[in-house]
């Protein structure tokens, strides 16, 4: 245990990191509540949704905009988080931050000897802000991919949640079939307490899983190597508080005269403290542990300290040049892909989605579609979208599809990648088009009765008809069936016939992203269907 | 075997203490019925006034449910449509049949229905939440069906199908009343009673499509209600089963009841200008007894 000033112990008053710690919990307990509260909750318009935290994060607010083009309304807020950062410093990483929270409770599993004065790796967040605002601008958008908060949120939502959900099915259902009644008359109570609260309504299914768990345990891991590793070398957001940070108002200052004591040192979470004392305001996220163990009460945080301690980034200039290059540079090669002539036809975006450059120059990777996909359609995409569109939602209509009525992913979207769309219009946007693989369609292969694709098909008008023809079967009888016929004026490309095909296996409709309204290059020949009044 | 056999073998199942599947085999409850089949219509606006109507001539709910019994009152909300557009048996049929079932003194009413678009959204837009949140009584509940609850059974005289996954409350329920709405159906041309059935089903559905009516008939020897009503307040007459057309809806404000489930799709067919036997289902039902689908041997009462 830390030595305990003697200062402290004279005092009343609350310990300054009370409130900081008070704040963490807080902001904690927020972003977890949002979490939950990202899905439908019996209302069309959703209440609460967890992007307000992707809407105060600067960096993304920054790399979309940039990508844009021009500054994104929606996401106004992170000025303001920008503009408290010009006074107080990087108070967002200590006091709010939910990454550097949950960090900061696992810090036991940190090395003792891991206290990171060493500042070797300090510099890579710079480099890694610098190349992501670069290539956002010429065409490579990969904030998403480091961004804390997208991070965080992202897989929660593709790992943590519907893990977290199977585990709870798992164990009561063992509890339901093979547990006594009086055990049950305990578990099935506390199951449905669990899922009225912190459960999601049902188990949903995600590709990148593992992927997505597995940056958030390295992230987590790096605790082994110093505390916060991640918020000290990696993360672009704080690079791009730290960078605000240098011109901040409020200042710590440390004590001179203090012999060999180093408590301050020895304490702080960010390594911001050098030898001197001089605490670092592109490093300090205001934890204020180390007023506490100051012995002497030599610790001091005040507003004025501007003109003074403007502390340099201790960059390679040639290093920092290259990562801008390298952010320059990229982005051309992704045009001589084959990508780049021919998109993946599977390459689904949900309803509202801008066109393909603009949607993923904005899309910041957080996840929140897919969360709140309630016909569990968007998913992750790994590379069909290249190496710029991993974690960008993707309909993958097999396992899931968009539901008629529902509007959500447009709400929750946090950048406007997905334009959020008033029910009417969404009904109206195509985001694919169905076609039939007639070798496995039962009607036309077999001669079998099936229709569950026609019977789904949501529009008002059916896009799916079907025709009744006597066809002979596989056993040489002549049979009267009904086979189904698309019209693509009518169909929006929701995927529910692809999702719902009953034969095992590849589904025999099978949704494409061919007649996309957003795409007029991909416009299906006319067939001189009215389609909608 | 007999019904308290078969609930045996649920349960046993159920609790994982037995590996065979419960089978259904009820010989006596299929013996062809000597008295003519009756059934009521009724017609008129105020559907709560409507049901009681119906149910009268029936011998009222009194009739079906007993004080104590477990019933089950099975609607359709299977799909994301409003009560306007004929998807979805009307809330407010529901909630009558609900506040009759209580008032008879059920030991508790269950409501659900396993539906084909999102659950949550299904209950709320077809007004079914709305509707049963005003009935203030514990026993009421209306619920989304839960994964583990759905039974294997052995369907004995199954001729198309020989085993389903059905929902447990369904077999194990005293007094199981089945409240469809009747529409259009692309391959079935209708669906009514028994194809309201599958809403118990767990599994994939979709592959009772091929072969749909005998698989319905089959269905109907496991999942027998004590009691249909169909909802023909309005019917979808196009576009079915989920329409979302107003123009495809005709309001006829009537319903429909009897207790043999066959008669009351033979009988509400003839709403769409069809005839019974234009309904696979219906037939393949009548062909193995279940039921009656001769109107002009179906006492009906218009009430």
């Amino acid at each position: 245990m830390i030595f305990h000033g003697e200062a402290m112990k004279n005092k009343k008053r609350i310990p300054a990191y009370y409130w900081r710690r008070a704040s963490q919990l807080v902001c904690l307990a927020l972003f977890f509540f949002l979490f939950i509260r990202t899905d439908y909750s019996g209302r069309d318009e959703i209440e609460y949704a967890v992007n307000i935290l992707f809407r105060i994060d600067p960096l993304l607010a920054l790399s979309a905009s940039v990508a844009a083009g021009f500054f994104i309304v929606l996401m106004l807020p992170a000025v303001v988080t920008l503009l408290l950062t010009l006074i107080l410093g990087r108070f967002f990483c200590g006091w709010v931050c939910p990454m550097g929270t949950l960090l900061d409770g696992c810090h036991t599993m940190a090395s003792p000897q891991g206290q990171g004065r060493e500042r070797k790796y300090r510099f890579l967040k710079f480099y890694l802000l610098g190349f992501l605002l670069v290539g956002a601008w010429f065409g490579l958008p990969l904030a998403g991919y480091v961004d804390p908060f997208s991070i965080l949120v992202r897989s929660l939502a593709l790992a943590v949640d519907p893990a977290l959900n199977a585990l709870a099915t798992t164990f009561f259902t063992y509890t339901y079939e093979q547990a006594p009644a009086w055990v049950n008359g305990l578990t099935e109570p506390l199951y449905t307490f669990l899922k009225a609260t912190i459960l999601p309504f049902n188990q949903k299914y995600y590709d990148l899983t593992v992927l997505s768990l597995v940056i958030l345990l390295v992230v987590f891991l790096l605790e082994r190597l110093e505390r916060r590793f991640f918020c000290r070398n990696i993360c672009p957001l704080g690079a791009l508080f730290a960078v605000t940070a240098r011109f901040s108002l409020l200042r710590g200052r440390a004590g001179t005269k203090c012999g060999t004591c180093r408590n301050c040192r020895d304490v702080c979470r960010m390594g911001a403290i050098d030898e001197e004392r001089n605490i670092s305001p592109l490093d300090c996220n205001l934890c204020l542990d180390c007023i506490h163990h100051c012995p002497g009460n030599k610790i001091s945080f005040q507003f004025g300290g501007l003109h003074k301690n403007r502390p340099t980034f201790a960059l390679s200039r040639r290093s920092f040049v290259g990562s801008l290059a390298l952010g320059a540079a990229l982005p051309f090669f992704l045009k001589s892909r084959t990508l780049a002539r021919q998109a993946d036809p599977l390459l689904i975006r949900p309803p509202g989605a801008l066109s393909e450059e603009e949607f993923i120059g904005r899309c910041v990777r957080c996840g929140e579609c897919m969360k709140v996909c309630i016909g569990n359609g968007l998913q992750p995409a790994f590379l069909q979208g290249g190496l710029e569109g991993m974690f960008s939602p993707v309909l993958k209509a097999r396992t899931g599809y968009c539901e008629y009525n529902c509007t959500l992913c447009g709400q929750v979207c946090p950048s406007g990648a997905i334009r959020k769309l008033a029910l009417e219009e969404k009904q109206k946007v195509k985001i694919g088009n169905a076609c039939f693989d007639r070798n496995r369609c039962l009607p036309y292969a077999k001669g079998i009765p099936c229709m569950v694709c026609e019977e789904h098909c949501p529009t008002p008008d059916k896009a799916i008809k079907f025709r009744e023809v006597v066809v002979e079967n596989s056993r040489g009888e002549k049979v009267s069936v009904k086979q189904p016929y698309l019209v693509d004026e009518l169909c929006v490309g929701c995927g529910i016939c692809e999702t719902k095909c009953p034969l095992p296996g590849v589904s025999a409709v099978m949704v494409t992203s061919a007649g996309e309204s957003r795409n007029p290059a991909q416009a299906l020949p006319d067939t001189g269907n009215t389609g909608y009044p | 075997m007999d019904r308290r056999e078969f609930l045996r073998q649920v349960a046993l199942w159920s609790a994982g203490l037995s590996v065979s599947v419960p089978h259904f085999r009820i010989g006596a409850a299929l013996a062809a019925e000597s008295q003519p089949s009756l059934l009521t219509s009724a017609t008129g606006k105020d559907y709560q006034e409507l049901v009681d109507r119906v149910l009268g001539p029936l011998g009222g709910m009194g009739k079906f449910v007993r004080r104590g019994d477990k019933v089950v009152v099975k609607p359709n909300i299977g799909w994301d449509r409003n009560p306007g557009q004929a998807a979805n048996t009307h809330p407010l049929v529901v909630r009558a049949l609900v506040e009759r079932a209580l008032d008879a003194g059920a030991g508790e009413v269950l409501v659900f229905d396993r539906t084909c678009n999102e659950e949550r959204r299904c209950y709320v837009n077809s007004g079914m939440e709305d509707a049963l949140a005003g009935i203030k009584d514990n026993r009421l509940k209306f619920f989304h069906p839960d994964e583990r609850k759905y039974v294997p059974v052995d369907i004995e005289r199954g001729k198309a199908v020989s085993r389903l996954e059905i929902y447990r409350d369904a077999l194990e329920a005293d007094s199981y009343i089945n409240v469809p709405v009747a529409k259009h159906h692309g391959l079935s041309r209708l669906t009514l009673g028994l194809k309201n059935s599958m809403g118990v089903l767990g599994g994939n559905r979709g592959a009772m499509h091929h072969n749909l009516g005998q698989k319905l008939a089959d269905l109907a020897t496991v999942i027998r209600p004590k009691l249909t009503v169909i909802d023909a307040t309005r019917i979808l007459l196009n576009n079915g089963p989920q329409g979302g057309d107003l123009g495809d809806v005709r309001v006829l404000d009537t319903l429909v009841a009897s207790v043999d489930p066959v008669a009351a799709d033979a009988y509400a067919t003839t709403l769409f200008g069809l005839k019974p036997e234009e309904i696979e289902s219906t037939v393949a039902a009548y062909g193995m007894g279940l039921g009656e689908m001769d109107l002009t041997k179906i006492r009906i009462i218009k009430a």
